[in-house]
């Protein structure tokens, strides 16, 4: 985490007194990258982050910010985690190594899978993120996808970065072990997917070997109803479909003191 | 002597954990305990007579609805409202049933068939955690699967759904009656957030036996303390549904909810029936409590703060064989207990008591098996004890209430459910969830053992749906003479242990799930399909 720290000591120190000064003086140390973040409105580094790895911070707007990470992708593009991946995104995370024995290569199947469910809109709005446990080179990276069809796919990033960073992400979407053992050990990595509509602040977690129909639709629930995509073959056939309310007018919440 | 099996050794001790896990997570603002007083959620009511539903409901879209055509109608809400559980803290958007948080009370007694329109009114988009979809369940409701909420069976603001609950006894037998049941939503991966929103409330039901009536001229009749509160009306009512649950809430005093945690969710204030560490005035005479842990992920150790004995008078909404004296009663998520306490035996200088938990739980994961000292197990639930007013009390516990219904079906064939966690994905027998597969074709009319067990380190309340099953054995002991001893609908396993249960399958076809109560865990995929095929 420390050598990542996207922000000076004299930077978050400023950030208590001066906020906006700290944003300028926490991109002014981290370079290009940040600069362009400083234009998109970013938030500065890591101002009131806990100590605790994946910390995040909750916004006056209801959505939350992640460490700002830098991470390269299949292309070697550096991507910043907060301004490039999470802000404004609906996306499938999951976790993997180039050199996976165990559940990763079924891992990319299903996704695979899911991604094809999800063609009609991959890249816009939904995207999966692929994230290398183990400091996979973007030419790693690039060689997996191609070698099962993936690569140039719209909306897919493998993404790479050093292990601290990752597991500050990997922490941050709650897959996690409290014994330090467990939680390092490869071979037990998770096959969880998280599911996040980062606008809405909107989060949910299926195993990513589960049927890809259900990995698809946990996506697509992520989605507010009446902007949810339909997709073929990913509506409800299988149980009596709700009906409309008629004349239905969207109530206003009440006020109540209890009960 | 209640619960001894569960409360020594039984419970996994894990000393690898610690609090640094949760000193990043500020803790809730301060509140002060005992300002306001219980409330309670008002009864639903029916629709007038002659009224009708519009548009009509599709008696095609239920099984056996001429058979159980409906008595009373109900066209309930869910929608959104702004609840503030306790002065100290701010009022936070909520999902509610029928306008109340817990949800409105449904009362009803077996053989009444109802119809409960849902209609979904929450805004399409929400903000945080929760999902406006929603899909309501009765926990150890005997529906029929179209009408039981299974996870997949969600809908969308805008629409309605139609349950058709008949309220019949399973197999037409009357020792399967169930009291204490609630309702709460189950949508497939937002059961948690939703729950925790608001979206849960009781639903009882009677019968002649647990007629709800203290003075029953009936001579069977239990004659129970008796009287729902309905809302704002409290006076002479002794029959108090509580629902235990534990929130957390950020600075500015609003809900929160970790979406982001995997093992479950504690919170750090204590609410009963919705509302932070309320007050209740109980008359020196008999009570029935109807205590439910409402989860997400708590467990209790419930007892009084003077350590005074009860009787423990059903589990999981059936009554015992016999009531069972107790100083305490464990809850897993979703369990309930129903107990008679007779504050008429206090030394006449006590004047107040508290409900405490005394169960030691440091993370979602399940209890560390540790018992809280009295002084320092948190208070939920403050009992001020005034003098006996009213009419003479006429309740009892008769010795003995419901036997255990006959096991008079031949068993077709043993299933071994197996929980376990791989790769951070919870498997049961080694299999992911996919609501399009059935683990388990059970045959109408058959009955079967099941046997469960775990592993890992986690405590697991497996719950069933539509059926109960009888407990067979518990970490291969008998359960005769314990609380176990009976039906139940949630079976709690701690890391390591073993169940064997009976259960039959009778009068309704379909697809139901089975899952984790930790509702953390069943949002993350701790769920099996198993269907009552013909």
């Amino acid at each position: 985490m420390s050598e990542e720290k996207p922000i000076s000591r004299r930077g978050a120190f400023a950030s208590l007194l001066l906020p906006g000064i700290a944003a300028a003086a926490g991109c002014a140390s981290t370079g290009g990258g940040a600069a362009d973040a400083t234009a998109r409105g970013s938030t500065a580094g890591d101002r009131a982050f806990g100590e605790r790895p994946g910390s995040t911070i909750m916004e006056a707007d209801g959505t939350r910010t992640f460490r700002n990470h830098e991470l390269r992708d299949q292309d070697g593009r550096v991507l910043r985690y907060q301004d490039d991946l999470i802000r404004g995104q609906v996306f499938a995370a999951t976790f993997m190594y180039v050199h996976c024995t165990g559940i990763c290569s079924d891992m990319t199947g299903k996704m695979t899978q899911a991604y094809d469910l999800l063609q009609p809109v991959m890249g816009k709005p939904v995207r999966f993120y692929t994230f290398s446990l183990a400091e996979d080179s973007p030419a790693d990276l690039k060689q997996y996808m191609q070698a099962r069809g993936l690569y140039g796919r719209p909306g897919w990033y493998f993404l790479t970065a050093p292990r601290e960073v990752i597991k500050d992400i990997r922490w941050g979407f709650g897959f996690w072990d409290p014994d330090e053992e467990l939680d390092n050990n490869l071979n037990g990595h998770t096959g969880m997917a998280r599911f996040g509509h980062h606008r809405l602040d909107k989060w949910s977690s299926c195993p990513a070997l589960a049927n890809p129909v259900l990995t698809a639709r946990s996506v697509l629930a992520l989605f507010p109803p009446d902007q949810r995509p339909v997709i073929a073959g990913l509506e409800r056939t299988d149980s009596p479909a709700a009906r409309k309310i008629p004349n239905y007018t969207p109530a206003p919440p009440s006020t109540q003191f209890g009960s | 002597m209640q619960g001894s099996a569960l409360a020594t050794g039984a419970f996994f001790i894990n000393s690898k954990f610690s609090l640094r896990m949760l000193a990043d997570e500020p803790s809730s603002p301060f509140t002060t305990p005992w300002l306001q007083p219980l409330q309670f959620a008002r009864y639903a009511t029916p629709l007038p007579p002659f009224a009708a539903l519009d548009p009509l409901p599709d008696p095609a879209a239920h099984q056996r609805y001429d058979e159980f055509a409906p008595r009373y109608f109900y066209d309930m809400n869910v929608s959104e409202a702004h609840v503030c559980p306790h002065p100290q803290l701010a009022f936070s958007r909520m999902s509610t049933y029928g306008n109340s948080a817990p949800g409105v009370t449904f009362m009803h007694r077996y053989g009444t068939p109802v119809l409960c329109r849902i209609n979904n009114h929450l805004p399409q988009v929400m903000q945080g955690f929760g999902s406006c979809d929603v899909i309501t369940h009765v926990h150890n409701g005997h529906h029929a699967s179209e009408s039981d909420g299974f996870p997949e069976d969600r809908f969308s603001p805008g629409t309605f759904r139609d349950h058709h609950w008949p309220n019949i006894l399973a197999g037409g037998d009357p020792l399967e009656a169930k009291g204490t049941m609630w309702y709460h939503d189950h949508c497939m991966d937002f059961t948690a957030q939703n729950t925790y929103r608001g979206l849960s409330g009781f639903f009882l039901l009677f019968d002649d036996l647990d007629s709800g009536n203290e003075n029953d001229p009936n001579p069977d009749a239990f004659r129970l303390p008796s009287g729902v509160p309905d809302g704002k009306r409290v006076k002479h009512r002794y029959d108090i549904p509580l629902i235990f649950t534990d929130r957390r809430f950020d600075q500015a005093g609003n809900l929160m909810f970790d979406t982001m945690n995997m093992d479950g969710i504690l919170g750090d204030k204590w609410l009963v029936n919705g509302l932070v560490q309320p007050y209740f005035e109980v008359e020196r005479r008999k009570y029935r409590f109807r205590l439910l842990d409402g989860g997400p992920s708590r467990f209790y150790s419930l007892w009084l703060s003077n350590g005074m004995t009860f009787q423990h008078i059903a589990n999981d909404g059936n009554m015992l064989p016999a009531p069972v004296t107790a100083q305490s009663v464990q809850l897993g998520v979703a369990e309930r207990a129903d107990i008679v306490v007779d504050f008429s035996q206090l030394p006449a200088g006590t004047t107040e008591l508290y409900i405490v938990n005394r169960a030691e739980q440091i993370d979602g994961r399940g209890p560390t098996g540790n018992l809280l000292p009295m002084s320092q197990a948190p208070k939920l639930l403050k009992l001020v004890i005034r003098p006996a007013t009213g009419a003479p009390d006429n309740s009892r516990v008769p010795s003995s209430l419901r036997p255990k219904p006959a096991m008079d079906i031949p068993v077709a064939r043993t299933r071994d459910w197996h929980f376990d966690r791989t790769n951070g994905m919870w498997t049961v027998n080694g299999q992911l969830f996919d609501h399009n597969r059935s683990d388990a074709q059970c045959k109408q009319g058959t009955a079967e053992i099941w046997n469960f067990s775990t592993a890992g380190g986690w405590a697991h309340p497996v719950h069933i749906h539509c059926e109960e099953p009888i407990v067979l054995s518990y970490n291969e002991k008998p359960v005769n003479g314990t609380v176990l001893g009976g039906r139940k609908d949630v079976f709690t396993l701690y890391p390591g242990d073993t169940m064997s249960v009976y259960i039959k399958f009778r009068d309704w076809l379909g697809r139901y799930p089975m899952h984790c109560h930790n509702t953390v865990h069943e949002d993350h995929a701790m769920m099996v399909r198993w269907d009552i095929v013909p």
